[in-house]
């Protein structure tokens, strides 16, 4: 039975009905799903392109793709089991290749997901009804742009490169930036409250200046500097949004996978199934969930917190932290010494000379040390944060690193300040910190 | 209820990304093969010898972390005894491994460092460039028909499947499988072939012209051709056979080294020994024009000759160069004279380059090279390629 890849879609259906069934009972609420199944050369196209069915086309797309397809072959790298998109209704992919029992898992694993997309409140501004509409419409706009003769492929190309580069320098959390109008609007308020009190102030002093520092440096862009033209805004406005929409799932990539890890464990149990599919079904699970040796393994770490939450807490606590928490809060609040010393995390540090030692490992002294580690490795805490300070009176843009201990890559910082001189067309200035000292980009 | 699909489309998504995404690197090869072109390493390798070349321009820059005091990774060791202070990876031994990319946490490894043989490299360089003259001889536009196996394809027709190169193929993959634990060789499961093991044997129709070609490498190798000097013709003479043995189906070198007299020798001699004394450049130029009327007929052979010198010559000489290369000029396809300078060195007494200067037409060059930078573009102005120097 284990190597048996004869199952028609109906097989498929029967399972998914099942599934459904006791998820439902469970008090799982998910977007209807429409699986596609794909063999394994579509598969590592729609990885290129993050799962959406449809998406602008960009080189470093299709480098994604020979990338994974060259690790894919030479066996470094397998392929992930599912692929599912936080839309309304829900796409996931199924490759042909897998067994059947993988496929049951998947499923299961899916309306976790899908779950944890229509219910986690960092999604709730992702518009998952009309995303995929979304990506398909900007797709057909920029193909417009490109054929456009007046603009062609490589300005947009060229435009989509500067803007990559600074893609995740955008808004962070869930609290909405200020606009430049709004910004102003408080600022002539406050200047009005102190005029009453007597303190006269220079009102043309606010005006084409930036007031308070921008950490969305996309926004930033297209609303501060005056000459872009109108496919450029849209360019902008594309990248930024498609930032905004993944940017919850880079923030719950623990609590999301073990979410649904939890959840294909707990139906596959309910299932019933025979010796035959209970076997392999097991063995699998247990190699998604492993400790990664040396690394931290999402699903592992996330159905290690839902566990946990299920034994001390019921499963209605379970549900509220699906609901209300990202992964930096769930590591801060149920993972405590004992787990950290069960998990056996710990810190590790780069030498001058390339060899990397234990720097803290999970005892009574030094668990904190290596949560707060573990803390500045999950997810927007893995990508630095840059701000603009200020617009000088020249022109010339300053932005700041908000330094957390870590120092940039500076050669990679340097071709990021770059892109955004080509984008800001006039001198950007980078301040940040290294190895102790002030340093200029 | 969720709705089940076959994805029934052939449409290859990422095709059109993929094709601009080879583009990029192509043109990335381009342009630093110009820097690589004079580097030691690949003069004097042979055709099939595979060469680094790193390709710039399409790393995708993010802002990301890099590595000091404060920046510390974290892992798990569930299981295992571990303790502060170990060392769990030599920076030694550590090569860079490829690492999958995460949404722009860590610096990227340098992904495509393109591996090429010299051939490929020779199709790179030399596409643009075309030889002079090949019409010339009146049999070289006869092309033989060669055909030739060359590599595997990984599509073909059964008949050619090649057993052996899909088995390596397969249990390349299934040593990677286990060595990153995709694969568990212990749970029975079986590690199936798959589509992309399979590989062909390709054969490949080559046209060429049967004309046959003999290049004439002549220098000076007189006490005053120093160690630098003569690197500079070495790269350049190794780009010369590279690219005309990359046009034609048989090559000959003569290398004919001189000083006031010329001798015929062989490759190692003509680079490495050093000599002493005066120089006549007439000699080595001479001596080539008796080795044509013994062995090369100017009616069967495409020649090509190339003198490289550091500008001196003894002045009586001077003329007697001169009234020979003409002659070789008469029989060539093309000729020329490098006069290789090291910048900041001078030349005594009338240099060679203004000798040969009223010689100057469409199959006869006069070259100047100073570093190794120089060595590209001149090679490229000899062949009247578009490469121009900023």
């Amino acid at each position: 039975m284990t190597s048996n890849n004869n199952y028609s879609i109906d097989d498929l259906k029967k399972w998914d009905d099942k599934i459904c069934k006791i998820a439902k009972d469970f008090g799982l609420d998910w977007y209807p799903i429409n699986y596609e199944i794909c063999d394994y050369y579509e598969m590592i196209g729609h990885m290129a392109y993050h799962g959406m069915p449809s998406h602008y086309n960009h080189w470093s797309y299709g480098k994604s793709f020979e990338r994974t397809h060259f690790f894919y072959n030479s066996g470094q790298q397998g392929l992930p089991y599912e692929l599912i998109i936080n839309s309304d209704p829900s796409i996931a992919y199924l490759m042909l290749q897998n067994e059947f029992y993988l496929q049951v898992l998947i499923m299961a694993h899916c309306v976790g997901h899908s779950d944890f997309f229509k219910n986690n409140r960092c999604f709730k501004e992702t518009d998952s009804k009309n995303v995929v509409s979304k990506m398909r419409n900007a797709k057909k706009r920029i193909q417009g742009y490109i054929e456009n003769p007046l603009i062609g492929q490589d300005r947009v190309e060229n435009f989509l490169d500067d803007l990559h580069a600074i893609r995740f320098q955008t808004q962070r959390y869930n609290i909405p930036r200020k606009t430049k109008s709004e910004i102003l609007q408080s600022e002539i308020q406050r200047y009005n409250k102190l005029k009453d009190q007597g303190i006269e102030l220079d009102y043309s002093k606010l005006e084409g200046t930036l007031l308070k520092p921008d950490h969305d440096i996309l926004s930033f862009l297209l609303e501060y500097k005056s000459n872009w033209k109108t496919w450029q805004m849209d360019l902008i406005e594309i990248v930024r949004d498609e930032s905004w929409y993944f940017m919850p799932q880079i923030k719950t990539k623990i609590l999301n996978e073990g979410w649904a890890s939890f959840w294909h464990y707990k139906i596959l149990h309910e299932l019933n199934l025979s010796e035959d599919y209970h076997v392999p079904f097991m063995k699998m699970h247990n190699a998604v969930v492993r400790p990664h040796i040396g690394g931290v393994n999402p699903y592992h770490l996330g159905f290690y917190i839902f566990q946990k939450l299920e034994r001390e807490y019921g499963l209605e606590k379970c549900f509220e932290v699906r609901e209300t928490h990202d992964d930096v809060a769930a590591i801060r609040l149920f993972l405590d010494e004992e787990d950290f010393r069960e998990l056996n995390f710990f810190s590790h540090q780069k030498q001058k000379n390339g060899d990397v030692l234990i720097s803290e490992v999970a005892d009574h002294d030094d668990w904190k040390v290596v949560r707060s580690d573990l803390i500045k490795n999950t997810g927007i805490n893995t990508i630095p944060q840059i701000y603009v300070d200020r617009i000088e009176k020249q022109g010339g843009l300053v932005l700041k690193h908000e330094h957390d201990g870590r120092d940039l890559e500076i050669q990679y910082a340097e071709h990021v300040v770059k892109h955004i001189k080509n984008l800001w067309q006039d001198e950007v200035k980078l301040y940040t910190i290294l190895e102790d000292e002030i340093w200029e980009v | 209820m969720s709705i089940f699909k076959k994805h029934n489309t052939n449409a290859d998504r990422s095709a059109s990304d993929r094709r601009r995404h080879k583009e990029k690197i192509e043109k990335a090869i381009k342009e630093g093969i110009h820097d690589i072109v004079a580097e030691e390493s690949i003069i004097g390798q042979s055709g099939k010898k595979k060469i680094k070349i790193p390709v710039r321009g399409i790393k995708e820059y993010q802002f990301v972390f890099g590595r000091n005091q404060g920046s510390k990774g974290v892992g798990s060791a569930q299981g295992q005894d571990i303790k502060k202070g170990q060392k769990i990876k030599d920076g030694q031994k550590q090569k860079a491994k490829g690492q999958g990319k995460k949404a722009g946490n860590e610096k990227g490894e340098e992904f495509y460092e393109v591996e090429l043989t010299l051939d490929e490299l020779a199709k790179y360089l030399f596409d643009d460039l075309n030889l002079p003259d090949l019409e010339k001889k009146s049999d070289a536009s006869v092309l033989a028909e060669k055909i030739k196996r060359k590599g595997y394809r990984t599509k073909g027709i059964r008949a050619r499947l090649s057993k052996k190169e899909t088995l390596k193929n397969k249990i390349r993959r299934q040593k990677q499988a286990i060595k990153n634990k995709t694969w568990d060789p212990e749970s029975g499961e079986r590690f199936t072939f798959h589509e992309d093991d399979l590989k062909y044997k390709h054969i490949e129709i080559k046209h060429k012209p049967i004309t046959n070609a003999v290049i004439f490498f002549i220098m000076d190798v007189s006490g005053s051709m120093g160690k630098q000097k003569k690197f500079l013709a070495r790269s350049f003479f190794f780009l010369l056979y590279q690219f005309i043995r990359y046009r034609y189906e048989k090559i000959d070198i003569v290398f004919v080294a001189h000083t006031t007299e010329a001798k015929e020798v062989n490759e190692d001699d003509f680079f490495q020994r050093g000599s002493s004394g005066g120089t006549f450049i007439s000699s080595g130029l001479d001596k080539s024009l008796e080795i044509i009327n013994e062995r090369y007929n100017p009616n069967s052979w495409n020649l090509y000759a190339f003198h490289g010198s550091d500008g001196e010559n003894w002045a009586e000489d001077n003329e007697k160069a001169k009234t020979a290369m003409q002659k070789l000029i008469d029989i060539c396809q093309l000729a020329g004279y490098i006069q290789i300078v090291p910048d900041g060195d001078k030349v005594y007494g009338k240099e060679m380059a203004d000798v040969f200067q009223p010689l100057i037409t469409d199959n006869f060059k006069v070259l100047k090279l100073g570093k190794k930078e120089d060595v590209w573009p001149q090679f490229s102005k000899l062949f009247g390629g578009k490469y121009d120097l900023k």
